[in-house]
This record gives C-alpha cells, sequence and structure tokens, in this order.
C-alpha cells in the first residue's frame, strides 16, 4: 500500500485486525468446529439465516464463529458474501402449504384441524440455569464427548425428524398418505374461510414477490415488498416495534389470535435451463405464522376476522409472530400513520447498527462546523443585546419610544 | 452442468468486489443521476464489506466506476490517513488493483467522507462523496410520501420558511454542514455533511461529483458545468465557516478549512495531504513522502 501520509492509519488498523484474531483464534481450549455450531447453537445459526436472509447454515456458522457471536455482524458477514456472488437462477414460488410440518400449534382451538404437535421448543422448559450439569457434564476439553453423540432426550409428542443436511432429498412424493397429512395439514385459515369469516384480500396486482434486494422499498410498495423487509428485519427490531405499538406512546396494536405457529421444511425449486420444468434444489427450514385479528374499528367489517402473515428463514417464533402481526397493523392503518414507513424502513438489522456505530468514526469537520454556528448565535444574541440597550438608552435620552428592531443581520 | 459446476465457473473474487450485474446496476443509477442532476435515484444497495454508515454507498459507487488503470485518493475529514480511510483504500486497492495516491491532483477518483478536496479538481477527476443522509428535507418532513411529493412538485417552501424561522429565531442560519443547495434551479439537494466552506466549490464546477448513500439506497449527482446555489436570502449572504485569525500551525495556511486543535490552542487544515504539501520544507528527510512503494 501507497504512501507513508496514509500509513498510520492502515498500521492501526491491522493491529486491531491482529488483536481480534489473537484473543478469537488463540485461548487454550480446542478450536470451535462450525458443526458444534450447527448441532449445538443451531437458534442462533437459524437467527443469523433469518437476518441475512439467506439460507446457508455453514456458511451462518462460519459468520457466526468469525464474529464471534455477534448475531448482526454475522448477518453482516454473510450479507456482504452474497454481494459478490452472481445470482445463478430465481426460485419458482411455491405455495406454503408445502411446509413439512416440524413442528405446529393452533392456539386459536382446543381441538383444531390437523394436529397440535410440539416438537422441539423451550416453552415449557424451566428456565433453570443447569449449573450441577455443566460441572458435571462434558466438557469443551473433552474429545471424545465432542466427538460422541448428543444424549437422546425422550421423544417429543411427534418423533422429530432428523435434522438438514445442507441439501437434503424431499421425501419421495409417494410417502404414506397418513403421514401426509400429519406433516402437511390443513390451515385454520381454511376452515374459517369456508365459514366465511375472513376478508377477502386476493388481489391481482401484487403477483410476484417484490425483490427488496433489488428494488428498494419505500412507502407505497406492495405487501410482498413489506413481508420481504420483515422476514429479513433484526429480530429484536421487530419485537420491538410490535410492543411499541402496544405499550408505547403512538399508535395501537391489539394482541391477535395465532391461527398458525409453524415450524417446518420448504422446498427450493428452479427452472432447469435446458428441461425448463421446475426442480427441487433441497428444502429450507422456515417459521410461519398466520395471525387472525379481530376487526373491530368502526369502519371496518365488524363481521369478518382478517389475517396476518409471518414467515422467516430458520426457527425464530419471536420474529415471526411479531411479523404476522405488524403485517396485519400496516394493513388496518391503511398509511393513516407513520406505522408502514416504520416497518419498511427502520427494522433492518444492517441499517440500524451500521448507522449507530458510525457515530465512532471522527467528526471534527462537521463539529468544527457546529462550533462555528454556536458561535455566530452567540455573536447575534450580544448585537441584538446591545442594540436592544442602545435603543433603550436612546429613547429614555430623547424622552421617545421606538420600535423593537427585528432581527439585524449579522456582520462578522 | 451441474449447478455446483456452474458456481464453481464464477470467478473466486469478481474485480472490484462486486459482481458484475451489481456494478452495471448501479452504473444505470448513476447515469440516471447525471442526467438529472441532484436527483436522488433509488438504487439496490448491496450490502458490503464495511458497515451501513461507514461508506458503503461511496465504496459501491467508486467500485462501480473504477477501473484498473485508475488512481484512488480516500479521505476521511480530510485526512488520508483515517483509519476508516484507510479501510476502504485497502478494500478499493485490493480488489481493483488501481493505484492511489494522497495526491489530490493525481487523483481520477477521490472518495471522501465530508470534505472536498482544497486542491482544484479538473475535468478528468470524479469526487465520490459518502452520504449518510441524502434527503435534504428530511428536517422538515418526516414522511416518504410528502416528501416524494415535495420534490416532484419541487415544492420547497417548507424548507425555505424553516430557514427564515431559523434566521428570525437565532440571528443567523445555522445549519452547519451538509447545506441544502438548489442543483441546476430544480431539485434542492443534501450536500452531504460537508462542511459549508466546500460548499461553493460544486457550483459550476469542472469536475463530476457522485454520492452514494448506501443505507438510504440513493444516488444523485452534480455534472461538471452545473450551477449549485446554497439556500439563502436575498439580503442574508451564505456564510462559510472561518475564524477572525485563525491559521493553520503547520502551513500557516488562512484560506483553507481549519479544524482546531484545543490541547495547542490553535489550528490545523483539515486536508492533510495539501497542508503537507504547503510546509516550510524544515521535513526534508520526509521529501520522498509521496513515493509510490509499489
Amino acid at each position: 500500500m501507497g504512501y507513508s501520509a496514509a500509513r498510520g492509519g492502515l498500521d492501526a488498523i491491522l493491529a486491531a485486525e491482529e488483536l481480534m484474531r489473537a484473543k478469537r483464534d488463540g485461548g487454550s481450549s480446542p478450536a470451535l468446529g462450525i458443526d458444534q455450531l450447527t448441532e449445538r447453537l443451531n437458534l442462533a445459526v437459524d437467527r443469523v439465516m433469518g437476518e441475512a436472509g439467506l439460507w446457508a447454515p455453514q456458511f451462518a456458522a462460519l459468520a457466526l464463529r468469525q464474529a464471534e457471536g455477534d448475531i448482526i455482524e454475522a448477518a453482516h458477514l454473510l450479507r456482504a458474501y452474497r454481494s459478490t456472488r452472481m445470482r445463478l437462477a430465481e426460485p419458482v414460488t411455491v405455495h406454503a402449504d408445502e411446509l413439512e410440518i416440524l413442528r405446529r400449534i393452533v392456539p386459536a382451538y382446543r381441538v383444531p384441524p390437523g394436529p397440535q404437535l410440539l416438537g422441539r421448543t423451550l416453552d415449557y422448559v424451566g428456565r433453570l440455569l443447569e449449573v450441577a450439569d455443566a460441572r458435571s457434564g462434558p466438557r469443551p476439553a473433552d474429545p471424545p464427548a465432542l466427538a460422541g453423540p448428543e444424549p437422546s432426550a425422550p421423544p417429543p409428542e411427534a418423533p422429530e425428524l432428523p435434522e438438514l443436511p445442507e441439501l437434503p432429498k424431499l421425501p419421495a412424493a409417494s410417502a404414506a398418505a397418513t403421514a401426509q397429512t400429519v406433516r402437511h395439514p390443513g390451515r385454520l385459515l381454511d376452515l374459517l374461510r369456508s365459514q366465511g369469516m375472513i376478508r377477502d384480500r386476493r388481489r391481482p396486482d401484487d403477483p410476484e414477490p417484490h425483490d427488496v434486494t433489488r428494488d428498494p422499498v419505500r412507502p407505497g410498495v406492495p405487501r410482498s415488498a413489506r413481508l420481504s423487509v420483515m422476514a429479513r428485519a433484526e429480530t429484536g427490531a421487530l419485537v420491538n416495534l410490535w410492543y411499541r405499538n402496544v405499550l408505547g406512546p403512538d399508535g395501537y396494536i391489539h394482541e391477535v389470535t395465532l391461527g398458525e405457529v409453524r415450524h417446518g421444511r420448504l422446498p427450493v425449486r428452479v427452472v432447469h435451463p435446458v428441461t425448463l420444468q421446475p426442480v427441487c434444489l433441497g428444502a429450507v427450514r422456515v417459521t410461519e405464522v398466520e395471525a387472525i385479528e379481530d376487526l373491530d374499528g368502526a369502519d371496518e367489517e365488524r363481521g369478518l376476522f382478517d389475517v396476518g402473515y409471518g414467515l422467516c428463514l430458520g426457527h425464530n417464533e419471536r420474529k415471526a409472530i411479531a411479523m404476522a402481526n405488524l403485517d396485519i397493523a400496516v394493513e388496518r392503518d391503511g398509511g393513516r400513520s407513520s406505522l408502514e414507513q416504520s416497518v419498511l424502513m427502520t427494522t433492518d438489522g444492517l441499517d440500524a447498527s451500521g448507522f449507530l456505530e458510525h457515530l465512532k468514526l471522527p467528526h471534527y469537520v462537521t463539529f468544527r462546523s457546529m462550533v462555528d454556528r454556536k458561535a455566530a448565535i452567540r455573536a447575534a444574541a450580544r448585537q441584538r443585546a446591545a442594540q436592544a440597550a442602545d435603543q433603550a438608552s436612546e429613547a429614555s435620552e430623547a424622552g421617545q419610544t421606538s420600535a423593537a428592531g427585528t432581527a439585524a443581520a449579522v456582520n462578522r | 452442468m451441474t449447478v455446483s459446476a456452474l458456481a464453481a465457473s464464477a470467478p473466486a473474487e469478481e474485480f472490484g468486489h462486486l459482481d458484475e450485474q451489481s456494478k452495471r446496476e448501479i452504473r444505470c443509477a448513476l447515469l440516471a443521476a447525471v442526467a438529472v442532476p441532484g436527483y436522488q435515484v433509488p438504487f439496490a444497495s448491496r450490502e458490503m464489506p464495511v458497515a451501513r454508515g461507514w461508506g458503503s454507498g461511496g465504496l459501491q459507487v467508486t467500485l462501480a466506476v473504477i477501473g484498473p488503470q485508475d488512481t484512488i485518493k480516500v479521505i476521511d475529514q480530510g485526512d488520508d490517513a483515517g483509519v476508516n480511510a484507510a479501510n476502504l483504500r485497502r478494500l478499493i486497492v485490493s480488489s481493483t488493483g488501481a493505484a492511489d495516491t494522497t495526491d489530490a491532483r493525481q487523483a481520477s477518483i477521490i472518495q471522501t467522507r465530508h470534505r472536498i478536496p482544497e486542491d482544484p479538481l479538473g475535468p478528468d477527476q470524479a469526487l465520490v462523496l459518502q452520504v449518510p443522509v441524502p434527503e435534504p428535507l428530511r428536517g422538515v418532513e418526516r414522511d416518504m410520501r410528502e416528501l416524494r411529493r415535495m420534490h416532484a412538485e419541487a415544492d420547497y417552501s417548507a424548507i425555505w420558511v424553516s430557514l427564515y424561522e431559523d434566521l428570525v429565531h437565532n440571528g443567523v442560519i445555522t445549519q452547519s454542514t451538509g447545506y441544502p443547495v438548489l442543483v441546476d434551479g430544480r431539485y434542492v439537494m443534501a450536500t452531504t455533511p460537508i462542511p459549508r466552506w466546500d460548499v461553493p466549490k460544486l457550483d459550476q464546477a469542472e469536475f463530476l461529483s457522485l454520492f452514494g448513500a448506501g443505507r438510504e439506497k440513493r444516488v444523485y449527482a452534480v455534472p461538471p458545468h452545473t450551477s449549485v446555489e446554497p439556500l439563502a436570502f436575498e439580503d442574508v449572504a451564505f456564510q462559510v465557516e472561518r475564524t477572525q485569525g485563525a491559521s493553520c500551525l503547520l502551513c500557516g495556511a488562512v484560506d483553507a478549512y481549519l479544524v482546531e486543535v484545543p490541547a495547542r490552542a490553535g489550528w490545523i487544515c483539515s486536508d492533510t495531504d495539501w497542508c503537507q504539501r504547503r510546509r516550510p520544507s524544515e521535513n526534508g528527510e520526509d521529501g520522498d513522502h509521496k513515493a509510490v512503494d509499489a
């Protein structure tokens, strides 16, 4: 690299980088394997993929390791990597009914159509820090324990499907019909629709999902853009925006009833370049939520329900629920408040955290300019005070009143 | 051919980091920006190896327009050695093989945060400005739908009123950096946070200015020989930063953008390379500092 005049900054950043590497890659414990992250910190890996908007478990784990567990930083690494890759194909739109469920709950009914399948969840595991286990259990330094299989937990209500390799084969189409029903149950929404209880919001003018990575969003974009933005949004940002509108000073979202909370696998298909037929490349795991909304506004169809939709990559129910609730809230708001702009413009983790952290950059050029204005404001105030005093003394001397002057032009 | 074979055939490292499709797309947006001076053109901002807010927009613009024959200068606050400038320069040089320089006169592309170099720039030079906030009217209107209407109809009454109220309340216009300007008599544009000192350099400039806002996904431009007028009243002149009696402790400059050094109760130039060239040759042993290492 170039010139000695620019050398100081470069030396400093190289040294900082070295400090990062030394601590992360050094240390006394064994190096962290990628499979350890994908197997044992899978929720963190899922969250990175969800916020990056890219299904790539191995790369997400790599990013998480490189970022020392910082989720947003890892999502950034993944998105920045994808920026360098040519887009080879566009996937064919799949219907969410193809979701092969690993978990499904329907809070709206005790006995819904299809199963209540608890699957893997922390919801009912006591929040008890397993201190004793940590002391007696396998330590990270124990190589055999690392290589060996996890002690198997008692089977959940339905047998858990094995975790996916990166490009898994979907079950053959000829899978037993019973398994088909269990893994692809109907939706509560279908039931409500058949009863005529759901507002019909199908529309012809948003047929293809709006690609938010190619077409920047602004208020007024189709619903698919809003859903895409939220699918990539930072989990905490969506949760906060939702909660802010429940309890905060602006807006009001009331609590929806969840019709579906699903975690499962969706096939990914692209059109084969030669046969021009859709071909399945594998599957992604997603969390899907349908939020049934009670239309209770004076100008709304009070006899009907409406529905909000949430779907994100990986297992992240918090995010999908917030998303579904915000989706229907924006719909009902109809542009009356700034909610749509908040959803579209303020929930991306990379945007918000990058801009926040840029405050650490030097700002002495702008600060000097601010100091200049402060001095100018003070000088103007002094000048005005002096003028006022002059006028007052003139007035008392001459025994006459004078109109108060307007702001005097400053001459510095 | 399998998908993985297809993927493997792509180069491991693209020239200029971004893939060619992305660079074309950014160039298309830039062409639109040059064609409509001061208008904010939406573009599909990519995620870069630097964070949003850290020059990701400027970096995308630079990488979209740079070629291997270019010579790049990168400054932050006017300083080539600023740590973020060093990082951006490293990314640009390592992914393009372009030459780098600290001498504004030798650079074909200058990527900058918050400053325009003191050296006058010529017609064969492009200035790439990193933009944190591209919307000049945000201080007077928050709703993006309304902002769009205001620009479309050239309805700039709200910002004029705000400047007037500012003047009445404070006796001066208090906008410090990023002073709003009217470009080509049509669009009000944010001048990034460059100081007011640099704003006149944009008017009827010899050089092309490209503005990149990565986080907000907008680019805009001021082509050469375009009028750029700061919003000001006929009877209240636009003021640049100036402190009576201030001069650079290092080079003695009075007529440059100076930043304060409180520890030494004085001022120094923010444009470090320009300042260094002006200093008396007592640092003669350092005189080869502009020689290219590579």
